[in-house]
């Protein structure tokens, strides 16, 4: 690290796998972001009860995972989610592990709730319907650590596997601790990402309490947003130590350059400009990249009126006149606020851009705001150079996180 | 009564397995059932409720003696024996 003069081994994205509103894998998730198609729309597939909210980005239709039954049953949606794009990632990066490497393989996947599912499912039993105990898959399948265990049972990974969870920048800070775990020389190769499947009634009843939700879409910076938008989803990266990688000939999607990691240190839900410039300043620094080297801020880009102006503060205060020569978007505007899993699902959004030189639009812009005055790529992909990304996260808890990637040169 | 039992507990059986498993007997092997061994617990706490017995043991442990739906059926069938 930059601060400490130490010498950091180089990090290399070999594998992306990811699953939400937009697609069930890269593939599909990247052609619904580069067409600027936002997969937000009414709720179908849970009972909303009688909520308010109706909007939100789910998962229509799962894909044919083929998971056997004996191992569905101890997993919350959260977990499957993982696990399918887990499968994906691990796939892409050609990764076939022998009892050797599996000790140097690991996984940190985050979550900002936790599995709902059965809990939900068990207040309804228990109270509503008079069943005489909770299910006994509860603690298992709801446990905020479950996608890293079904992970690492799934693929065999016998190294660091934890989660973390910092609510809405879980994903990156999952990212950036599986980073860290390869740096200090715990691993050779980590799955890092976030998951979430927050699409159940007493989740969705929570957050309309706090009036932030919109009622139709999110759209973000745009002058007439009116709030955000849950989505459901994972999203996970193959990370691994460059010499590993190349020595095993791996394809080498991206390098990961960095991350920076803040608090605002003052209220659990309203951010400040500080906290989340801190973070990008950080990042920058840990990357060693200068405001001019990048190309493409993923934002964090709620839709709230309070994120995007401050989240434009932020990044001005950081990147003074090369703020007006950047990309800016916010990929929510399609696959919805997926809370713990956004993040990671945004670094999908960040890898291609750098390997595809394509910058994923914010939909459902209409109205500019003078308050989110940066290049916010209003509906229209556009094509151009991106030598590095970085993505934002800042969470309730004033928590924030910042990722850096940058295209991958051999020296 | 014995085979009214039986009866009741592979049809428990029947609505917790995988759907791919086929025709279940007394001598099926519970890890051929493809339900997990958590589970396998589940069905024995609704065979608790259903006969107003009640194991007192740890539940990740408590049937790990057994292996085929016979073993199942007799334990349960004892502990209604005890209870009347």
């Amino acid at each position: 690290m930059a601060a400490s003069g130490v010498e950091k081994p180089r990090i290399v994205i070999t594998g992306l796998g990811g699953i939400c509103a937009l697609g069930t894998d890269v593939s599909a998730i990247w052609e619904a972001m580069r067409a600027g198609r936002s997969a937000i729309g009414p709720i179908t597939t849970t009972p909303l009860h009688e909520l308010k909210v109706a909007c939100g980005a789910e998962i229509a239709r799962m894909p044919d995972h083929g998971i056997e039954h004996k191992r569905l049953m101890a997993m919350d949606r959260f977990s499957l989610l993982a696990v399918i794009a887990a499968r994906e990632a691990a796939a892409q990066a050609g990764l076939s592990l022998d009892a050797d490497a599996s000790a140097r393989a690991g996984a940190v996947i985050g979550s900002g709730v936790c599995g709902w599912e059965m809990i939900e499912d068990n207040y309804r039993g228990i109270l509503l319907e008079g069943r005489p105990r909770a299910n006994i898959f509860s603690v298992p399948r709801g446990m905020t650590g479950a996608p890293s265990g079904q992970v690492s049972m799934d693929l065999g990974l016998r190294g660091p596997v934890f989660s973390v969870t910092s609510a809405c920048a879980s994903g990156n800070h999952a990212i950036a601790s599986a980073a860290d775990q390869i740096a200090l020389g715990r691993a050779d190769v980590m799955l890092a990402g976030g998951t979430e499947a927050p699409l159940i009634w007493g989740i969705l009843k929570g957050w309309e309490a706090m009036r932030v939700l919109a009622k139709d879409t999110c759209r973000p910076f745009s002058a007439d947003r009116e709030g955000l938008v849950i989505g459901e989803g994972a999203g996970v990266v193959v990370l691994e130590r460059l010499e590993h990688a190349l020595a095993r000939g791996a394809t080498i999607l991206a390098e990961y350059a960095g991350c920076g990691l803040s608090a605002d240190a003052t209220d659990i839900v309203a951010p400040t400009v500080e906290g989340p410039a801190a973070a990008m300043a950080g990042c920058l620094a840990d990357a060693r990249l200068a405001p001019e080297d990048i190309d493409y801020i993923n934002a964090h880009g709620t839709g709230t009126r309070m994120n995007d102006e401050i989240e434009t503060r932020a990044i001005r205060l950081v990147f003074g006149d090369a703020a007006d020569k950047l990309s800016v978007s916010s990929t929510k505007s399609m696959h919805g606020h997926c809370l713990g899993a956004t993040a990671a699902l945004e670094m999908i959004a960040c890898v291609k851009a750098v390997t595809d030189g394509i910058v994923p639009p914010t939909a459902n812009h209409r109205v500019p705001d003078p308050a989110c005055d940066l290049d916010v790529t209003p509906n229209v992909a556009r094509v151009r150079e991106v030598r590095a990304a970085i993505s934002n996260a800042f969470a309730f808890g004033g928590t924030n996180a910042t990722v850096a990637v940058k295209a991958y040169r051999s020296q | 009564m014995s085979d009214e039992l039986a009866a009741t507990i592979i049809g428990k059986i029947k609505t917790h397995a995988a759907p791919e498993a086929g025709e279940i007997t007394l001598d099926t092997r519970l890890d051929e059932l493809g339900i997990h061994s958590l589970e396998l617990t589940e069905i024995v706490f609704e065979l608790e409720d259903e006969f107003g017995i009640e194991i007192e043991t740890n539940a990740i442990d408590a049937w790990s003696s057994l292996s085929n739906v016979g073993d199942l059926v007799e334990a349960v069938r004892g502990l209604v024996g005890t209870r009347a």
